[in-house]
């Protein structure tokens, strides 16, 4: 006879195990349901990005306005990779990925900035990121304002496979955050970092840890978005919308949970897609009213509901 | 045990899952050649830009696309050679809001889902830039209106036509030329970062630097500069004979605003869209801003006489305005003259396959002169037929712009 905490332990650990499942089964059937494959492979994207904004944010506390910065720059590590290392695209990908972890590093300092000081930094180094990527002088490296064109490359299939893969281990990811010590020292650092320091916790080290994975998931995203496009500007991976877009994702899924980022993408962009498409002026009322709804009755997100009826989230 | 076989289990599925991914995959549309019987309307899937930076572009060249397609409807719809009939044009056209990454999807959406016959790209660079390799992906020609990246056309992709304008490192060309000719040596340059004005400034220092003359002020801003007024003094410095200056709309308001605020007065000011756009810098700026300046003149400001293929300036002007009520514009005749394009093509193709649209355009490329210029594109899809001469701006009191051109029309 199984004691009841060991039936919800477990139950727990099914719903867990579900979340990534489905998303894949509903990824890999997608494409065959759907005929525009953009669409699905752009909710995808917000989805990974929502969830990286979910670690800095949900988990940690810290708002990123400029997290299209790391994205952006994902997107033209991957273009030096190809054009300039002649690597092929999947391993491109890692050199994104690299670009944002040392991006990550220098802007370190941020994270001893809060609140609302630490959101605008953020989006000032995003600005500066796109002005040096675009700068003429850069011609060589980044083909400044020119935009990169990686035709030669051009994988739409390769790139969507590796878009799911990434969404997949995101996911597992922030799944394992939250049911571990590590999870928990973030949301302690998030409430206090003082109390969350004087009982024991790293806090530095923590906030750096979780600020390079968060890194590392945009410029990753960023990467295989570009991959995916092949021709792009500056103007293109580091669009502010895109920042706004994953957090009002995440706000309105619900910070700190695995399945509040995935719960507003799809939700909120597949909304976008209904109504956005034909009538965007709608729908941009329609997201306005939703915001300022979201954030006078429902702060936690859309899981909060469940949540405050007891219920278990993800 | 049983843990370890349903962790097995889980890794099968997963496993089954990805092969499913990619066997979906594989699935993505192409277009294919609809049976002529069934052939009832062409449409024609295009984006425009309803807001953002570039609505203010995207709008008219619309406007003109559209004007098109309704004279062609009023005339009994577009005789399509490869169905011996006339036929209706049907535009299906989002709004992408100026965001190349609305704009893929929405590409994506007229192929896969509303499966156009004809790809039309919205304005510019930028935005055309996420459909040009979603359209040879998709094996369907994109009519690029204006988007005149230099990264668009390769040799490997047969899947582009740039309808109206040439590439932009090619608009200098005549410049350069007046420049050289009326022998300034003291020429300032000013050019915004990106694809389009740094492309004219590389092409016109690389000529002066030929003809022996090096720019006395080289210097890029970015595209978001409005504030003018430090770097004219800058310039003022440097004390030019020439200044010239290379932005997009926005920008060239913006600095002859400053310029007319500094009061300073050079032998020879140029900007670029005065001569597109001149009822937006007489509204902007005033008429004694630009009276004077030197631009690149473009329909309906200037007219080609040798018009073989649709109305010419004049009859454009009158139709438009009685169609629409508006005063007609450069980019109203761009989205024209894409449509004009269109019309030729459907007229000289053998079938409704895309690679027969394609090699009609090369066909009857250099063979017709449309109310914007002669129609003529390289192996690669790219404008060659038409350039930009220098004009001088002569604006009245009451904002009538004329221009006295300095260079000769091609």
């Amino acid at each position: 006879m199984l004691s009841p905490k060991l039936v919800s332990r477990r139950s727990h650990m099914g719903t867990n195990v579900a979340i990534p499942v489905v998303l894949l089964a509903a990824f890999s059937v997608a494409p065959m349901v759907y005929a525009n494959q953009a669409v699905i492979f752009q909710m995808m994207a917000f989805m990974v990005l929502a969830q990286g904004v979910n670690l800095l944010y949900g988990f940690t506390g810290y708002l990123p306005f400029g997290y299209v910065g790391f994205f952006g720059i994902g997107a033209y590590g991957m273009a030096i990779g190809i054009e300039l290392f002649h690597l092929p695209g999947l391993v491109a990908l890692v050199v994104g990925a690299l670009f944002s972890v040392i991006v990550a590093l220098i802007l370190s300092p941020l994270l001893r900035l809060s609140g609302a000081y630490f959101a605008i930094s953020s989006l000032a180094a995003s600005e500066v990121l796109y002005n040096v990527v675009a700068n003429p002088a850069l011609v060589h490296l980044t083909n400044g304002p020119y935009g990169e064109s990686l035709v030669q490359s051009y994988h739409p299939e390769t790139s969507y496979i590796a878009m799911v893969v990434l969404l997949i281990v995101t996911t597992i990811i922030v799944i394992v955050i939250k049911n571990t010590a590590f999870g928990r020292a973030l949301m302690a650092i998030r409430e206090d970092p003082v109390s969350a320091e004087m009982a024991g916790i790293a806090v530095v080290r923590t906030r750096t840890i979780i600020w390079i994975v968060s890194a590392v998931i945009a410029g990753l995203t960023g990467a295989i978005f570009g991959w995916h496009l092949s021709v792009f500007y500056p103007s293109t991976v580091f669009d502010l919308s895109i920042s706004i877009l994953a957090i009002v994702f995440t706000l309105f899924g619900g910070g700190g949970t695995a399945i509040g980022p995935i719960l507003g993408s799809v939700v909120l962009y597949g909304l976008y897609n209904a109504i956005g498409i034909s009538d965007p002026q709608y729908f941009e009322l329609i997201y306005g009213l939703l915001i300022v709804l979201l954030v006078l009755f429902l702060p936690g997100g859309v899981v909060s509901l469940l949540q405050r009826r007891g219920n278990y989230v993800p | 045990m049983r843990k370890r076989k349903q962790t097995m289990a889980l890794f099968s599925l997963s496993a089954a899952l990805l092969g499913t991914t990619l066997a979906g995959c594989g699935t993505s549309s192409t277009t294919s050649v609809p049976p002529a019987k069934n052939v009832s309307q062409i449409t024609i899937g295009t984006l425009y830009a309803g807001s953002g930076s570039f609505a203010t572009s995207s709008l008219p060249e619309y406007d003109g696309l559209k004007f098109w397609a309704n004279q062609v409807n009023k005339a009994g719809g577009v005789f399509v050679k490869a169905l011996n009939k006339k036929v209706p044009i049907k535009i299906v056209a989002y709004n992408d809001q100026s965001s190349a990454t609305t704009a893929t999807s929405l590409y994506s959406q007229l192929i896969s889902v509303n499966h156009v016959n004809i790809l039309v790209a919205d304005f510019g660079s930028v935005l055309t830039s996420v459909a040009v390799p979603v359209a040879e992906e998709n094996k369907m020609v994109l009519f690029d209106q204006s988007g005149t990246g230099t990264t668009f056309f390769t040799p490997n992709n047969p899947y582009i036509v740039l309808t109206s304008l040439p590439n932009s490192g090619l608009w200098p060309d005549s410049l350069a030329q007046y420049l050289i000719g009326k022998h300034y040596s003291r020429i300032a340059i000013l050019y915004d970062t990106n694809d389009f004005d740094q492309s004219q400034d590389q092409t016109l220092v690389t000529k002066l630097k030929a003809a022996g003359i090096t720019p006395v002020y080289n210097s890029g801003v970015p595209t978001s500069t409005s504030s003018y007024s430090v770097l004219l003094n800058n310039i003022a410095q440097t004390k030019p004979q020439a200044v010239i200056e290379f932005g997009y709309p926005n920008n060239d308001v913006s600095f002859l605003q400053a310029l007319k605020a500094s009061g300073s007065h050079y032998k020879m000011v140029f900007t670029v869209f005065p001569g597109q756009l001149p009822s937006l810098f007489t509204s902007s700026v005033g008429p004694s801003a630009i009276n004077g300046t030197y631009t690149y003149p473009a329909p309906p400001l200037i007219s080609h006489a040798h018009v073989n293929y649709g109305m010419d300036s004049s009859q454009f002007i009158a139709a438009f305005k009685k169609a629409t009520g508006d005063n007609a514009n450069f980019l109203n005749i761009a989205g024209y003259n894409t449509g004009l394009i269109i019309q030729k093509t459907l007229q000289t193709a053998n079938s409704l396959s895309q690679l027969s649209l394609r090699h009609a355009v090369s066909r009857f490329s250099g063979t017709i002169e449309t109310l914007d210029g002669k129609f003529q594109i390289n192996s690669e899809g790219a404008q060659t037929g038409e350039t930009l001469p220098v004009g001088k701006i002569s604006a009245n009191a009451q904002g009538q712009v004329s221009v006295q051109l300095m260079t000769p029309l091609s």
